[in-house]
């Protein structure tokens, strides 16, 4: 089969590429690997979702089924259907499809959108100490059996990272009636949303240990207990400040990577501190064609961001698949100071600059009151202030193409003024 | 196997299911004899052999003359073939031992000559600029190189478990769960029981226990003339987009604690960085801190270049090192039948079928063993899909649309695949030992997303509730309670 737009993943960010990319001359297929389209947000059960976008609060599968209900008849959707290699020959994608219903099937595809989400940090990435135990998993896996399947992992529970999903989870494991011992956090701050501490941790006196690391686990073939320490200012265990938790579960939520296995044999141009593609204003990578949105292009806060950005990634391919870009690319790298840590997009191609466009970025540390500056030609084009600044928040700044002054590389600085 | 199953007198029972009874047991049932392996676990092949580097060595390292030399470098050679008959993964990578200072450049001399008088085959040095040609991601004041040119790597775990089934459809049987707890020797034949109960008897018992042979000795020898020394080694396993990073083993020079910490490509396309080697007690596989650490320190002086960043998981073996010098593979000279086979740390891997006819042929040095007619030579076994041709594929999946439900993403695992597993020749039914047999779990997200697909399969299929399906070992439940039933 052919079509022009192949959208990998439904969740989010698929269904808001699919709902701008849709066009009455353009063939659009949204691949899903399961029953249903939404993605990880069938599992958030709790609410929070939408103020941004549909300007009230609901919960995650709410969300989804709102967002569905703008996908047109004629988009296609293959649910229960895995995406198992991408190849690009002569501009166009071949994209090999496996599932039960139809076997093996090859696409072929004008433009591909990885709306492809994002998978857990594991304990590998954090060198968690201890034996190969059960009982330690990632926060989202608890999420998925507690809410999606119906089984709750532990009844003794310590939680890792204070991320979102694992503040959200030591609220639902207590609902469910296991007893959550407490939520370690390595930084001095809180990774997760203030609403959530005071929801999720507070409201149920659940302590939270900021500057603490889990220092040892124990069990032989089960987690027993576990062992967290304060952390000194580079991150090292203070010796001497282990406190003990006899605990069945050991959650982790210690971030998020972008899931793009699946493009890697493509030669992709990657970003190393989002873990994911470079890709230009247009959401474009550096393999024509080839556009990424929503968490499998970087780590959003909310879902509402994930929407906003992935309708302007599938404007952007259909714009691409009815030639209204030219081929060649002018791009240059937005440049950064180094409290910035990453910028999104990654470099901005001014050959086919024919909209505003967002600058999403993130600090490198935590600070009372900043100022971020946007520069060209060593003028200030742009310039906000912002208070309680912290790497787990994004920043934005939203580019007119009346504030550019030159077709040379954008700057963006960061001043710590509290 | 159930136990009231058992036959009532064995002509060998093997006391270990790892690499080494495993090995045996095939070795074994090729003669006309009856084998029953006992493995204290709930899965064959779980100890040492599922965390080591998984490198079939050349042979290069051991003392001239000793057993583990002789053994290695047979073991090698028979790995190879194995690798075809039984249909196992190798990694025919090779590998490289390197001299960074002139003291190394000239023990690595001395290797070079050591590695000859074991009659490895291809040994060569290389100079600095082939060295850097070949991997270019080693540190640039390498100074001279020996290339072990018949170094592969093995999947250790896939291998142990190609020999068992090869064994069991010869004809061996095997027990898991069964610890062995005492061993009497009475009117010429070994009881030894198993779990504080049962009663099994052989005419032969082959103490292949890994770290606890000794143990197993002592059980029936008053004093043994070995002690296990248990070695704990840490890992880094790094994610397989950094596939070509290094193309083949890379050896720093050996020291007197083992063979240093190495870069090993995998199988399955991870890299390795390690082992520490780290004396403890007991099966302290515990990964710490301070070893982790170690690691990093070590290995960036064979590359600056490793990204410890991408690493997908941590983990510790710990090896049956002994006070013995060499592999300890001796008959009891009081009780007869009764085999140690002992201090099998590294080489283990790579002689371990060496290993096995090195004892065969000491066992028919003084008993009449009847080779098999009818022995099979390979084993039935259904390969991983991802590994099948794009033809055999749409075969495959045509005859089994199951195959079309890729239910681990990272590695690319069918629903089919853990099907298979779950039925294979060693039927299983834990979630760790379908990751041994299928790879659902081994990959990037570790299992975030394939788990409860293998836990829902393995419900279906072994008539368990979803609370009653098992990490590994009895009464390990990943899920602890269902809330949708009444309380």
């Amino acid at each position: 089969m052919k079509v022009d737009i192949l959208i990998i993943g439904g969740g989010a960010s698929g269904i808001s590429a699919a709902i701008k990319a849709h066009h009455q001359d353009l063939k659009i297929l949204i691949v899903e690997r399961e029953d249903f389209l939404g993605g990880i947000l069938n599992q958030c059960i709790h609410n929070g979702f939408g103020v941004h976008l549909f300007k009230e609060e609901l919960t995650g599968p709410e969300y989804a089924r709102k967002l569905e209900k703008f996908l047109t008849e004629d988009v296609l959707i293959y649910k229960n259907t895995s995406v198992v290699k991408i190849e690009k020959e002569n501009d166009v994608f071949t994209v090999s499809l496996s599932s039960e219903a139809r076997g093996l099937e090859v696409i072929n595809a004008k433009a591909v959108i990885m709306s492809s989400g994002a998978y857990e940090r594991t304990r590998g990435q954090i060198r968690l100490p201890g034996k190969r135990l059960k009982g330690i998993m990632t926060a989202g896996s608890a999420q998925r059996y507690l809410n999606i399947d119906g089984y709750l992992v532990g009844k003794r529970v310590f939680i890792l990272g204070s991320g979102d999903i694992g503040l959200i989870m030591a609220r639902r494991m207590t609902l469910e009636g296991a007893k959550v011992l407490g939520v370690a956090e390595l930084m001095p701050y809180s990774n997760g949303l203030n609403r959530n501490i005071a929801q999720c941790l507070e409201d149920f006196d659940i302590p939270l240990y900021l500057s603490h690391t889990v220092s040892q686990t124990y069990g032989d073939t089960s987690l027993e207990g576990l062992d967290i320490s304060e952390v000194d200012s580079n991150y090292q265990v203070i010796k001497g400040s282990e406190k003990h938790f006899e605990v069945d579960t050991l959650l982790l939520s210690v971030g998020l990577i972008p899931e793009i296995t699946i493009a890697n044999n493509l030669g992709l141009k990657i970003d190393p501190f989002t873990r994911s593609a470079s890709v230009n204003q247009n959401y474009l990578s550096s393999i024509d064609g080839l556009f990424f949105a929503g968490n499998a292009l970087h780590i959003h806060d909310l879902v509402d961001y994930v929407s906003k950005e992935s309708e302007l990634a599938g404007e952007r391919a259909r714009m691409y698949v009815l030639n209204n870009f030219t081929k060649a690319r002018n791009e240059k790298e937005i440049l950064r100071n180094q409290l910035i840590r990453y910028t999104v997009p990654q470099v901005v191609d001014f050959d086919n600059l024919t909209h505003n466009f967002d600058i999403s970025f993130r600090s490198k540390i935590k600070a009372t009151l900043a100022v971020f500056r946007l520069k060209q030609d060593g003028v200030v084009i742009k310039e906000k202030r912002a208070r309680h600044v912290i790497p787990a928040e994004m920043e934005k700044f939203t580019v007119g193409l009346e504030d550019l002054i030159s077709t040379n590389e954008l700057v963006i600085e960061m001043e710590i003024l509290v | 196997m159930k136990l009231n199953n058992v036959k009532s007198l064995y002509d060998f029972l093997i006391v270990g299911s790892g690499i080494i009874g495993t090995n045996v047991a095939r070795e074994l049932s090729k003669y006309q004899v009856s084998i029953l392996v006992v493995e204290k676990e709930s899965d064959i092949v779980n100890g040492a052999s599922i965390a080591n580097s998984g490198i079939i060595h050349s042979g290069h390292d051991p003392l001239a003359e000793t057993l583990k030399a002789k053994l290695c470098v047979e073991g090698n050679k028979l790995t190879h073939e194995l690798s075809k008959e039984l249909g196992f993964h190798l990694l025919k990578c090779g590998g490289i031992v390197l001299a960074f200072s002139e003291e190394e450049k000239l023990d690595l001399l001395k290797l070079y000559e050591n590695a000859v008088t074991n009659k490895v085959p291809n040994v060569k040095l290389l100079g600095k600029k082939e060295v850097l040609r070949r991997e270019p991601k080693v540190n640039n004041n390498v100074l001279l190189a020996l290339d072990v040119s018949t170094t592969s790597v093995c999947s250790p775990w896939e291998m142990a478990i190609a020999s068992m089934e090869n064994a069991v459809l010869n004809g061996a049987k095997y027990l898991t769960n069964s610890e062995v707890t005492n061993i009497k020797y009475i009117n010429e034949v070994y009881e030894v029981e198993i779990n504080h109960k049962d009663i099994i008897k052989a005419k032969n018992v082959i103490n292949a226990a890994g770290l606890n042979t000794e143990k197993i000795g002592l059980m029936l020898e008053e004093s043994l003339d070995y002690h296990i020394l248990p070695r704990k080694g840490e890992y880094f396993t790094l994610d397989p987009k950094n596939k070509g990073d290094f193309t083949c083993v890379l050896y720093p020079m050996p020291s007197k604690v083992g063979k240093g910490v190495l870069i090993v490509p995998q199988v399955h396309g991870e890299t390795l960085i390690g082992p520490t080697g780290e004396d403890v007690k007991d099966n302290d596989n515990r990964v710490t801190a301070s070893g982790l650490g170690l690691i990093v320190t070590e290995a960036i002086k064979i590359s600056k270049h490793i990204q410890f960043y991408d690493n997908i998981r941590n983990f510790a073996g710990v090896r049956a090192k002994s006070s013995y010098d060499d592999f300890y593979i001796k008959e009891s000279s009081k009780y007869l039948g009764f085999y140690h086979l002992a201090g099998i740390d590294s080489p283990g891997l790579t002689a371990a079928p060496a290993i096995a006819k090195y004892l065969v042929d000491m066992i028919k040095a003084k008993n009449i063993l009847v080779k098999k007619d009818n022995y099979i030579k390979g084993r039935s076994y259904t390969p991983l899909f991802r590994y099948l041709s794009e033809e055999e594929k749409l075969e495959a999946i045509k005859a089994d649309p199951k195959h079309g439900h890729i239910i681990c993403k990272c590695e690319n695992i069918t629903e089919q695949d853990v099907i298979n597993a779950l039925n294979g020749v060693i039927p299983v039914d834990t979630v760790k030992a379908i990751k041994k047999r299928t790879r659902a779990g081994a990959g990037i997200c570790q299992g975030g997303y394939c788990e409860r697909h293998v836990l829902q399969l393995i419900s279906e299929y072994k008539n368990k509730k979803m609370t009653e399906v098992d990490y590994y070992e009895e009464n390990t439940p990943i899920l602890l309670e269902d809330i949708k039933e009444p309380k």
